[in-house]
């Protein structure tokens, strides 16, 4: 038999196929072989693959857009906008580091709910297995997506930018005791000035995107380890069992050149906001925090406690200790959770059942208060898209 | 004596590994530690703001200083405009008034109420906040007259209640 010089999407035997996993660095990413269960569409819906391949159009997006940004208060707007309008084709790969930076985090969101509705963090089978880790990895790696999320927020230094991320370090540091010792060590001092601005550049592509990369690794080797999608104790029928390659390959080169469509073309077609340069001595009105943190804005809003003359400030209740408070549970909850292992991979089992309720309860929750969030017009005021805002100055 | 030995090494290695711990531990630190600014570039918090005699009667606001001068003939107040909540820029609602009939009479403006575009918090005339989230009432500054030059000094620091005020002579 002669040896290909390449591997080839159509091995003639299962021996070959093996064979070029084993002889190709890229090839080893994947298992040799995998359950068809693990590669189905459903119910994985493969968002956590479509979540990896953001991050990696993230990361060739973003190096363009980091020859051309300079990270200083005094030029960082107007570099924003010469690629936005000097650059060639400059427009679209900001256009499409955004998109693809708001789908990571819708796409990841939706990862963390199809895990949480199908049970997945439960070890089931023979085999050891630590889900649960896997599960606290990936809940990191949520926050992480957030923060990659917001600063880059920061980074064109214009009004929208400045005055979500004043609001922000304002939650921060109403945190007892430690929260301006945090926002110092975060933003350099009290005001957001050019210490905010170079070292949110430094989180946004040094610090976290390095953090996700290790978590990242760690997370697929844990998937692998512990025996691919998680599902019931299921017969191991060797019938249900493929060669990675070509399989596998197919479908992640499918998922990944969809992911890359759907990006390209949004970033056709919306275009990216850049308001007027960040001015610490006006504060837009409306001024609200970027989609995925408007529900806590309406929390931070609305938890201001009054205990007889003492007012607890809703940016430690709402802004703190609430958001912990979810990250904590949610991080906990493989160990929280009693139902048995039977029940992975289930849709809504009855013994999951109100756990499951109360899960989609908050999510509604969520989604209900960003949608009201995104309709607040000037001054807080609630507003129906149809009907206009009112003509309130936007300047004193 | 061998097992006294196994003890020594095993000691004298976890010894080593506890110093080397400690010492990654404390660069750590040392790395975390050198985040937290020693000296901040932040605006001065005690700024000279211009001769009494320059501000209307009723409000002037400061965008520098994110801060509203009240004037009410001889007395000054300082109030800041930086909402409790949430550190906004509040809006002043204000009218326009002009002092009796004297048509030469400088308008000023006379507070409504202040309102924050951030969460809606609103405040009296006075800096009380009234609704919204806001948990405490606007910020009272320390006034004080620059003894060189007598401009008026604004301490941004120095929080003092809601009684205090500067009376000029």
């Amino acid at each position: 038999m002669t040896r290909r010089r390449f591997w080839s999407l159509r091995p003639a035997s299962t021996g070959e196929a093996t064979d070029a996993i084993l002889a190709n660095l890229l090839l080893h990413w994947f298992p040799a072989r995998m359950r068809l269960t693990s590669i189905a569409w459903t119910p994985s819906f493969w968002l956590g693959t479509v979540t990896w391949v953001l991050f990696v159009l993230l990361l060739l997006s973003g190096l363009p857009l980091m020859v051309f940004y300079v990270p200083s208060t005094r030029e960082a707007y107007q570099s924003i906008k010469d690629i936005e309008h000097v650059v060639s084709f400059g427009w679209w790969i900001r256009a499409a580091h955004r998109i693809a930076a708001h789908l990571m985090v819708i796409v990841v969101s939706l990862h963390l709910v199809r895990v949480f509705l199908t049970g997945a963090y439960k070890n089931a089978g023979q085999r050891e297995q630590h889900r649960e880790w896997n599960w606290v990895i990936g809940v990191a790696m949520l926050v992480g997506t957030l923060l990659l999320s917001f600063t880059g927020y920061l980074l064109p230094w214009d009004q929208l930018a400045f005055w979500a991320v004043t609001v922000s370090m304002n939650i921060v540091s109403s945190t007892l005791l430690v929260g301006p010792a945090i926002r110092d060590a975060l933003i350099g001092g009290r005001e957001i000035g050019q210490t905010a601005l170079m070292r949110f550049y430094l989180l946004h592509i040094v610090v976290v995107p390095i953090a996700m990369a290790v978590l990242f690794a760690y997370h697929m080797w844990r998937v692998r380890k512990d025996g691919g999608l998680a599902r019931g104790d299921a017969p191991q029928d060797a019938a249900e069992v493929v060669v990675a390659i070509p399989a596998v390959a197919r479908r992640v080169t499918v998922v990944a050149l969809l992911t890359w469509l759907v990006v390209t073309v949004l970033a056709l077609v919306i275009p990216s906001p850049l308001e007027e340069a960040a001015n610490a001595l006006v504060t837009p009105n409306p001024a609200k925090a970027p989609w995925y943190f408007l529900w806590l804005q309406e929390i931070v809003a609305d938890t201001t406690v009054r205990i007889g003359s003492v007012a607890v400030n809703g940016a430690f209740i709402g802004g703190v200790v609430l958001p912990m408070a979810l990250l904590v549970l949610l991080t906990l909850w493989p160990w929280l959770d009693r139902s048995p292992a039977a029940t992975v991979g289930a849709t809504l089992p009855r013994e999951r059942r109100t756990q499951v309720l109360v899960f989609i309860a908050i999510a509604a929750i969520v989604i209900v208060l960003t949608g009201v969030g995104l309709l607040r017009g000037p001054s807080w005021q609630f507003y129906w898209p149809w009907q206009p805002w009112a003509n309130v100055p936007t300047r004193f | 004596m061998d097992g006294d030995s196994q003890t020594r090494r095993s000691f004298l290695s976890r010894l080593a590994a506890a110093a080397g711990l400690a010492g990654l531990a404390a660069q750590g630190g040392i790395l975390v530690r050198s985040c937290v600014p020693n000296v901040t570039y932040d605006s001065p918090s005690t700024v000279k703001i211009g001769l009494p005699e320059s501000f209307a009667d009723g409000l002037t606001f400061l965008p520098a200083q994110r801060l509203f001068i009240v004037r009410d003939s001889k007395v000054f107040r300082a109030v800041s405009a930086v909402c409790t909540h949430l550190g906004c820029t509040v809006h002043a609602d204000v009218q326009q008034l002009t002092d009796g009939p004297d048509p030469g009479a400088r308008p000023h403006l006379q507070v409504q109420q202040f309102s924050c575009p951030c969460h809606g918090s609103r405040y009296r005339a006075d800096g009380t906040n009234i609704s919204g989230p806001a948990p405490r009432p606007l910020a009272r500054y320390r006034l004080a007259l620059a003894p060189d030059d007598g401009q008026l000094v604004v301490n941004l620091t120095d929080e003092v209640g809601a009684s205090f005020v500067l009376t000029l002579s």
